[in-house]
């Protein structure tokens, strides 16, 4: 999804300036409504006074800000969600990168590649709440981790009770949720590779490993870079996996919003909200910063 | 102790990530098609073990072992309508009624954006990039930032017909960038020349676009008010905040999930959930297929040579 050349296909025939925006005009206005709009919405309520009920329009204050910070809560949640973000992201890069790699150049067939593809995809179109439930049978303290620990392996003796809400079954259950925004775009990278460089590199004596660690893997980066960003992001701002599998006991700052949001705190949410945006942008400037670095070497 | 788990998590992880560094493809596939199937494993497992326990009997648990498997209780207990239960059968018509108005709006914006990106224009790259915030914006902030909206403009959440436009509109906008993507992929193998051919025989716009265009890429119109549907249908976050009353299938299901005492009703819901989403699928794998076969069909009699075949790979492409 890089530059513009790939975002305009200039196919159609000539046209209108008119005929443009009418095409144009509908799904910008949506967009505006329901995208921009909100999440301008978001900072603006961040810097407004709180009201019993909601907040006062256009009483600027940095109350909010305040608030949050004022304990230690928000600034430790806040750090332990980079952390839990961070490493989402980097399992999601060991587990997706050889799963896209199998699937782009491993397989043979073009058939049995897209079939093998849908199977991989097909969870997305599972509703994400459902996804969450179905690991209460898996990580419960009966559940099919358990068993096998104690009774096929005789590993532990007793059932290990901290394995449901504990921070390693909210990073399972989140790498599960959302490794396929890592597969994918790996994916699509690595099929669509420029078979003339490995060939040379080929010819010109490399060791298999070293085709890969030379020429695949660099080319590969961009799709690895469009993963981490979207892993990041989501997870950050991930909150109905933390509330459900975490039990209440552990924090995200999604789920401190949504407690700010039901005291109700709504400037408080709303700066809690502002600060993920702003991480998430740092995130992913440091991300693409480091992609520019990548290509001038 | 949990940093046990990460250590031999990581060990694991370590195996076939440097298979795939250090050997020959050859040599690297049987490993690599092993970690492909331990995926597999761990990303259909849990679901089935909940597809196993919906079907136990009235004294099912919530975990493993199962109690008198083959029976439909749990099924039949969603729809008695217990005091949790209320709202289930009424939460799923919502959700599709819902997800069908969804899915033609997202099929109706990723047609016009499609055309539109079929020629560069101004402010054409900023708009991209809008409609792909979209996929990259937490469903939570999306939810609260829309929540201040409507409390500024004075809206009463989730109150009549007027309630369901902020989660018609959100679930839009989450479904926009796979659908305007599926478009992007329709337009970038398109013949042209069709179109050129209805205009220079005197065929104005509005009638080029009915009689020739639409025609060749109606699958790809119906893929993106799919995605549209798929979607909405199991959308939770970016509704959570805005709905009010109205309660659809994931957010009922999120209720009955935080209420004190689990009972495997949970597991039948999520099961007749997976099955509407996937029996979709089959339905879209079904129509593109069909589709695929009669334009293979066209092209051998006619040579035409023009091909639309937005495919669910196609779909998920960044480009």
């Amino acid at each position: 999804m890089g530059g513009n050349s790939a975002v305009v296909a200039t196919t159609g025939p000539r046209r209108s300036p008119l005929t443009t925006l009418a095409w144009v005009l509908p799904g910008t206005i949506w967009l505006l409504i329901f995208l921009i709009a909100p999440l301008v919405m978001i900072i603006l309520v961040s810097l407004w006074e709180r009201t019993p009920v909601g907040f006062a329009a256009f009483s600027f204050s940095l109350d909010a800000y305040g608030r949050i910070f004022e304990t230690s809560v928000f600034l430790d949640t806040l750090k332990n969600t980079i952390f839990r973000s961070l490493l989402v992201t980097g399992l999601c890069i060991l587990i997706g990168y050889p799963i896209a790699f199998y699937l782009a150049r491993c397989v043979k067939t073009i058939k049995f590649q897209i079939a093998l593809f849908i199977v991989v995809l097909a969870p997305f179109w599972v509703a994400y709440v459902v996804r969450i439930i179905a690991w209460l049978p898996v990580l419960g303290r009966q559940g099919v981790i358990n068993y096998f620990l104690v009774e096929v392996l005789g590993v532990v003796d007793e059932p290990i009770s901290a394995l449901f809400y504990s921070t390693f079954a909210i990073t399972l259950a989140l790498v599960q949720l959302y490794v396929l925004f890592m597969v994918t775009p790996i994916f699509f990278q690595l099929a669509t590779l420029d078979e003339a460089a490995i060939e040379a590199a080929r010819d010109l004596g490399a060791t298999p490993g070293k085709v890969f660690r030379e020429v695949i893997f660099p080319l590969s980066l961009p799709g690895v870079l469009i993963g981490c960003i979207f892993v990041f992001v989501l997870v950050m701002g991930e909150f109905a996996t933390v509330r459900i599998i975490g039990g209440g006991t552990i924090q995200s700052v999604g789920t401190l919003v949504n407690d700010y949001y039901t005291i109700p705190d709504l400037p408080a949410a709303a700066a809690a909200a502002t600060m993920l945006v702003a991480v998430m942008t740092v995130g992913v400037a440091i991300l693409l910063r480091f992609s520019k670095i990548r290509e001038v070497v | 102790m949990t940093y046990i788990w990460y250590l031999i998590a990581l060990v694991l992880l370590v195996i076939p990530f440097s298979a795939m560094m250090f050997l020959p493809i050859k040599r690297s596939k049987p490993v690599l098609l092993g970690f492909f199937l331990i995926f597999i494993v761990f990303m259909y497992g849990p679901m089935l073990t909940m597809g196993v326990l919906s079907f136990q009997g009235p004294f099912g648990s919530m975990t493993l072992p199962a109690k008198d498997l083959g029976s439909l209780h749990w099924f039949t207990e969603l729809r008695a309508e217990s005091s949790l239960m209320v709202g289930v059968r009424d939460g799923i018509t919502k959700s599709l009624w819902v997800s069908l108005v969804v899915a033609a709006i997202t099929a109706a914006l990723s047609l016009s954006l499609g055309m539109a990106f079929r020629r560069q224009f101004r402010g054409g790259g900023i708009l991209f990039y809008a409609i792909l915030l979209s996929l990259m914006t937490p469903g939570l902030l999306l939810s609260l930032g829309l929540s201040f909206l409507l409390y500024y403009i004075g809206f009463n959440k989730g109150e009549g017909m007027l309630g369901y436009v902020p989660i018609i509109g959100v679930q839009a906008v989450w479904a926009l960038p796979f659908g305007f993507l599926v478009m992007m992929s329709v337009f970038n193998r398109y013949d042209a020349r069709a179109e050129e051919a209805a205009r220079d025989l005197g065929a104005s716009s509005f009638t080029t676009f009915r009689e020739v265009t639409l025609p060749l890429i109606w699958t790809g119109v119906f893929g993106a008010g799919l995605f549209g549907f798929t979607l909405a249908l199991n959308e939770f976050e970016r509704t959570f905040l805005i709905s009010g009353a109205i309660n659809t299938l994931p957010l009922k299901l999120y209720i009955i999930t935080s209420s004190s005492v689990l009972r495997p009703y949970v597991y039948s819901l999520g099961v007749v959930t997976i099955i509407i989403s996937f029996l979709l699928i089959g339905v879209f794998l079904l129509v593109s297929a069909i589709t695929g076969r009669k334009k293979a069909l066209a092209i051998e009699e006619d040579g035409s040579g023009v091909e639309d075949i937005p495919s669910m790979t196609a779909a998920a492409s960044g480009d």
